[in-house]
């Protein structure tokens, strides 16, 4: 009977053991979508010890893929005996990689932003690049405009950055404007015309991916910069309270706006890619992105399209506050694991992938906001709208942050739930500045 | 047998593996959700030990209030839906008067295999406010009754239950089926003779005799309501605002969006517990004693 009941259970535990195997194969298989970044190159002479490093970048479209690969190549040429192993950086909120610094499996560079800095920080999960910057002299291949990429609020810095300062832009269909007699609005009132005289013809009059919220939180940050300059970066540090007059106003106007039929049907719902469709094709009049937008518009409407100043609540404060910028940038970019076998070298790779990653960026892509200086002639001329913004870069008065750029979580989280809330019509200025407010950090 | 209930080695031995899994899948990390819940906890440092601080503040949150009463309106629609149209399914299909049930049988059954995310895109075309099937069939009858579906913060939770709910109503009705085909034929035959119509025959001996099979149907259905997650994922985010938000999805936000999760385990810890009682009160009032045809 014993011998009988062992055999079974060895049976079972076979069976078990066999289950389990099945399970980490699967999972391992989920790790091998990293692309590898063999050399295919003619290997020179090897100087070094080769060395292979993990890598964990954002991997998705033209604009993170081929900057990427160019900076690949000519870390090939630079440092040839260094291999990257690339996985591809997952949109989730930085999920995977706070498993992987849970689980002791970090790569050793990382893209990192605002967010996993600060989690990073206090876990111990991220190296402090502080005497890498000095021995690279980093600080002078920066952009002096774009210092606060490389710095954070502790003074140190954590990752080597590329994307510089980047903004919201509200861009506009001319001809529809033209068409329909619409005056490019300047102030609040002349906005609400273009709504209603928009809506009596059936056009659309701002298109928005709301489904995302980042948006919808730099539209009410658009609207708060008139009076605030510094927008929700003031609430973010515990500045500012949602029921002060320059919150309140942007809340109501919004409020007031959507009512009047600002946004398309079901705006919470739409993604990007229908929102920049009705857009595209020239339903709707406005449209409200980042800079990056520029390229994509270009292309659809050539020169039909461009970029307005924020209307201000009158003609004198539309002057005075058309230089407050919404958006901005903050620390992030290529960060350190502390527990690489090789800091300094991680480092160095990571500082290299930088420069090139945004040399690419400048040279190639027509996009002058990144974070270092580049000394490369422009290969691709910048259209239009992207001229108009380089020349008013020196005017910028004040930049604020995108709703990922903010540092505290909670009012993160809270303020993107509310904003995209305020797009429905249906939810109060004061419901608004009730539930923003809850979530305000004590100042700093 | 005495023999074999008398060896309590081979019985360890025997129970040892499930046992064994048990604790290691479910057992361990309920109770790990429970004790991290007591946490102030990013998920990745230390933590600090703060009692029930993390609870005293979930009572006091508004969204968690949300987040209880939208797991339960999910839970009540799709209770009644999948359940009621499952009943009336079942024993359509049931009755072998009625032609096409072998083709019935199978396409009810369809929506159960495809994937959440493909039933989840395909409802969101339907509810779609410019374009969506639902409008337009209102339009086409001249009616003006369009709506923002799942735009608007008070129709959205039910719009995207009728979803679960029509996706899993084939699960229910696989489930009630099996159990009006377990009632023996001679208790149908003895109704019958006596003169019992067809609805009488249900309402007196299918249902009260399907009693086990309905009680199963129940916790699948208000558990499953109550710990929703998926739809509102991928078809409003918890939005508009946080007017979607679950107990899950409010786990999920604490979690991993704001990087609370000793927070996100208090969530959790109610839940499992809501769940727990929602179980407890079925098995209570359904179907107390084993029945044996």
């Amino acid at each position: 009977m014993k011998k009988f009941a062992l055999a079974l259970m060895s049976l079972c535990l076979v069976f078990v053991a066999a289950c389990g195997s099945a399970g980490n194969n699967v999972a391992n298989e989920g790790n091998k979508e990293t692309v590898k970044e063999a050399a295919n190159e003619e290997t020179k002479t090897e100087e070094a010890k080769p060395v292979k490093l993990r890598i964990y970048a954002q991997y998705a479209d033209d604009d993170t893929k081929l900057p990427y690969d160019y900076a690949v190549a000519e870390l090939k040429k630079e440092m040839p005996n260094v291999e990257l192993e690339l996985e591809v950086q997952a949109q989730d909120d930085g999920q995977k990689l706070k498993t992987y610094a849970a689980t002791g499996n970090l790569p050793d560079i990382f893209g990192a932003g605002l967010d996993i800095i600060s989690t990073f920080k206090k876990s111990g999960n991220i190296l402090e690049l502080d005497q890498y910057v000095e021995q690279f002299g980093f600080k002078d291949k920066m952009q002096p405009s774009a210092m606060n990429t490389l710095v954070t609020d502790d003074g140190h810095t954590y990752a080597f950055p590329y994307a510089g300062n980047e903004f919201v832009l509200l861009y506009y269909n001319k001809e529809l404007f033209e068409k329909n007699g619409v005056k490019v609005p300047t102030t609040y009132d002349e906005l609400m015309t273009a709504v209603k005289t928009f809506n009596a013809a059936g056009i659309t009059p701002l298109s928005l991916f709301a489904k995302e919220k980042w948006p919808t939180v730099s539209l009410f940050d658009m609207f708060v910069t008139r009076n605030e300059p510094q927008g929700i970066k003031k609430l973010d540090k515990g500045e500012a309270s949602a029921s002060d007059p320059a919150y309140k106003e942007a809340a109501e106007k919004i409020v007031e706006l959507v009512q009047a039929g600002l946004l398309p049907k079901g705006a919470t719902n739409l993604n990007y890619d229908q929102a920049a469709a009705l857009f595209h094709q020239g339903k709707a009049a406005m449209f409200l992105n980042g800079q990056w937008e520029i390229a994509e518009s270009t292309k659809h409407l050539g020169d039909k399209v461009g970029w307005m100043y924020f209307p201000g609540t009158d003609a004198a404060n539309y002057e005075a506050s058309k230089y407050a910028f919404s958006g901005g940038g903050g620390p992030g970019g290529y960060a350190v694991n502390p527990d690489t076998k090789d800091k300094e070298l991680a480092a160095k790779v990571a500082a290299f992938l930088s420069l090139k990653y945004a040399e690419y960026k400048y040279t190639e892509r027509g996009n002058p906001l990144v974070a270092t200086k580049v000394d490369k002639a422009i290969v691709t001329e910048y259209p239009p709208m992207m001229q108009q913004l380089s020349d008013d870069i020196a005017k910028i008065s004040s930049t604020t942050t995108f709703a990922w750029g903010l540092s505290d979580a909670k009012l993160k989280a809270a303020i993107e739930d509310a904003s995209q809330s305020l797009m429905t019509g249906a939810y109060s200025a004061e419901q608004f500045i009730e539930d923003v407010n809850k979530a305000i950090p004590a100042a700093k | 047998m005495n023999k074999f209930l008398g060896n309590k080695t081979a019985i360890l031995l025997f129970i040892m593996p499930a046992l064994l899994l048990y604790t290691v899948m479910v057992f361990y990390p309920i109770a790990q959700t429970f004790f991290r819940s007591m946490y102030e906890w990013d998920g990745l440092s230390e933590g600090t030990f703060i009692w029930f601080d993390n609870y005293t503040r979930l009572f006091q949150d508004g969204l968690f209030f949300t987040s209880v009463y939208n797991g339960l309106i999910f839970a009540v629609i799709i209770t009644i839906t999948q359940i009621g149209i499952g009943s009336i399914l079942a024993f359509a299909v049931a009755d072998t008067k009625f032609k096409g049930r072998k083709i019935l049988r199978i396409s009810f059954f369809i929506p159960v295999v495809l994937s959440i995310t493909v039933v989840c895109q395909l409802w969101l075309s339907i509810y779609n406010g410019e374009y969506g099937l639902i409008n337009k069939v209102f339009e086409l009858l001249g009616l003006e009754y369009k709506q923002d579906w799942l735009s608007s913060s008070k129709s959205a939770i039910i719009a995207i239950a009728f979803v679960n709910a029509w996706q899993y109503m084939g699960y229910h009705f696989a489930l009630l089926l099996a159990g009006v085909k377990s009632v023996p034929e001679q208790y149908m035959e003895a109704a019958r003779i006596d003169g019992a119509t067809k609805l009488q025959a249900i309402l007196k001996i299918n249902i009260p005799m399907m009693a086990e099979s309905y009680k199963f149907c129940l916790v699948f259905a208000i558990t499953g309501g109550l710990n929703a997650f998926a739809n509102m994922f991928i078809m409003t985010s918890g939005g508009p605002g946080t007017s979607t938000y679950t107990l899950t999805y409010l786990m999920y936000r604490s979690a991993f969006r704001v990087g609370e999760f000793g927070y996100g385990s208090a969530a959790a810890a109610v839940l499992v517990i809501e769940c727990l009682i929602a179980t407890l009160i079925i098995n209570r009032l359904i179907a107390r004693e084993r029945i044996s045809y």
